[in-house]
């Protein structure tokens, strides 16, 4: 009983203040969760519709678990591109590589068929700056508009604006620029296969 | 620093921690945001904000218990305070400030380990009244925003030849990228430091 009595006497004040502290954050959270969530969710979509600027809608139609390596597995949420007419032009989903300081995680599309690439956006990177950061680039990034969808290959020199899928790497930045074309490689193998499936790339055409 | 509630030792706690205190430049602690997150103005300036937040939140909290507070159990009590104002002020950023929190990115829940906030409770609000707190609070996290909105200044201009995106810099400035990156950081803020103890290299003989 003296043992309890000590622990309340040393401990009563951490107690309520933690009890206080919990209640406030519960609060906040609550008030602001709705907020963070759609922030997040915009600003994907804002990165789908520069993209696939003709779509009106983009769909969530599948959770894809894709295979990272080394065991690691992560969830990718595929979305539709919907038109005005309601027809699918295309698909959109998040990438995740590891890059030369962090993950890098990106917004990809491809056409209604999941043939051509229209390209992607840098959702989260912190590569290098002035080197890795080049990714976020256009003169990079053009490479992957139209392109075929998948087997990419990197190489060191070349002429970046014949659109094929060779991808002339960054120069002085052959780690960040192998992170996007081995995840976009990954990526769109497994996530092929799991629309083919679902059945849902027949259904398209 | 001053025990009582008179006039003086408001305007003592107030700008204390300007230049005489000054986190950064004189006392030295909480190093880690002037190196991490100064590489343009608005990112120093939003770090700035929230620590003079979270200062004069957790100073006014720590103050209000400095007589229920065990000894033994204010480090505790103190690190508990923090993270909850710490945590408030993340979850606001990611609600409202979307992109400056993507940009500051971890260092935001860091601000629960940044040194001149424990310190500042030890020092000053354990001990003295709510309001020469609050005063402590905005003067030392002031003078720390100071310090981050000179660093990241110096770094954007040279990093950039643009503030607040605005071009300042004769055309055929050379961007220095290196200002960017770590190396950029660690030069500029030897040099303040520098310069800091040259300015009070005379008082000190």
């Amino acid at each position: 009983m003296s043992k309890i009595k000590l622990f309340v006497q040393e401990s009563w004040l951490l107690l309520f203040c933690s009890f206080c502290f919990g209640l406030m954050l519960a609060a906040t959270n609550a008030a602001w969760s709705e907020k963070v969530e759609q922030n997040r969710i915009n600003k994907i979509k804002n990165l789908m519709s520069s993209l696939v600027p003709d779509a009106n809608n983009f769909e969530p139609v599948l959770d894809v678990e894709v295979d990272l390596g080394k065991g690691r597995k992560a969830t990718s949420q595929v979305f539709k591109a919907v038109s005005d007419e309601g027809g699918c032009i295309g698909w959109s989903f998040k990438v995740e590589g590891t890059g030369f300081a962090d993950k890098i995680e990106l917004i990809v599309a491809v056409d209604a068929a999941f043939e051509k690439m229209a390209g992607y956006n840098v959702l989260y990177a912190a590569e290098t700056p002035g080197f890795g950061d080049k990714i976020r680039q256009d003169f990079f990034r053009d490479q992957f508009k139209g392109s075929p969808a998948g087997d990419f290959e990197l190489a060191r020199t070349g002429d970046s604006k014949i659109i094929d899928n060779r991808i002339v790497a960054i120069s002085g930045a052959t780690v960040s620029s192998t992170a996007v074309v081995n995840a976009l490689n990954n990526y769109f193998k497994q996530i092929k296969s799991a629309l083919e499936a679902k059945g849902l790339l027949k259904n398209v055409k | 620093m001053s025990n009582n509630n008179s006039g003086p030792g408001y305007i003592q706690a107030l700008t204390a921690g300007l230049w005489r205190e000054n986190p950064t430049f004189r006392l030295l602690i909480g190093m880690c945001p002037p190196l991490a997150v100064t590489t343009a103005v608005k990112p120093a300036l939003t770090m700035g904000l929230s620590v003079i937040f979270v200062l004069v939140c957790s100073n006014f909290v720590v103050s209000l218990l400095r007589n229920l507070l065990k000894p033994h159990l204010r480090i505790i009590m103190f690190t508990a305070t923090i993270a909850t104002f710490v945590t408030i002020c993340d979850l606001y950023l990611r609600a409202f400030q979307p992109v400056m929190s993507e940009v500051l990115g971890p260092y935001v829940p860091l601000i629960i380990v940044n040194c001149i906030i424990i310190f500042r409770a030890e020092v000053c609000a354990s001990k003295c009244g709510p309001i020469v707190s609050i005063l402590d609070g905005i003067g030392s996290g002031t003078g720390f925003t100071i310090a981050l909105c000179i660093l990241g200044g110096i770094r954007e201009i040279l990093a950039t030849g643009r503030i607040f995106e605005i071009p300042v810099m004769p055309a055929g400035f050379v961007p220095w990228a290196a200002m960017q990156m770590p190396v950029g950081a660690f030069v500029t803020l030897g040099l303040l430091l520098g310069l800091s103890s040259l300015l009070t290299s005379g008082k000190r003989s």
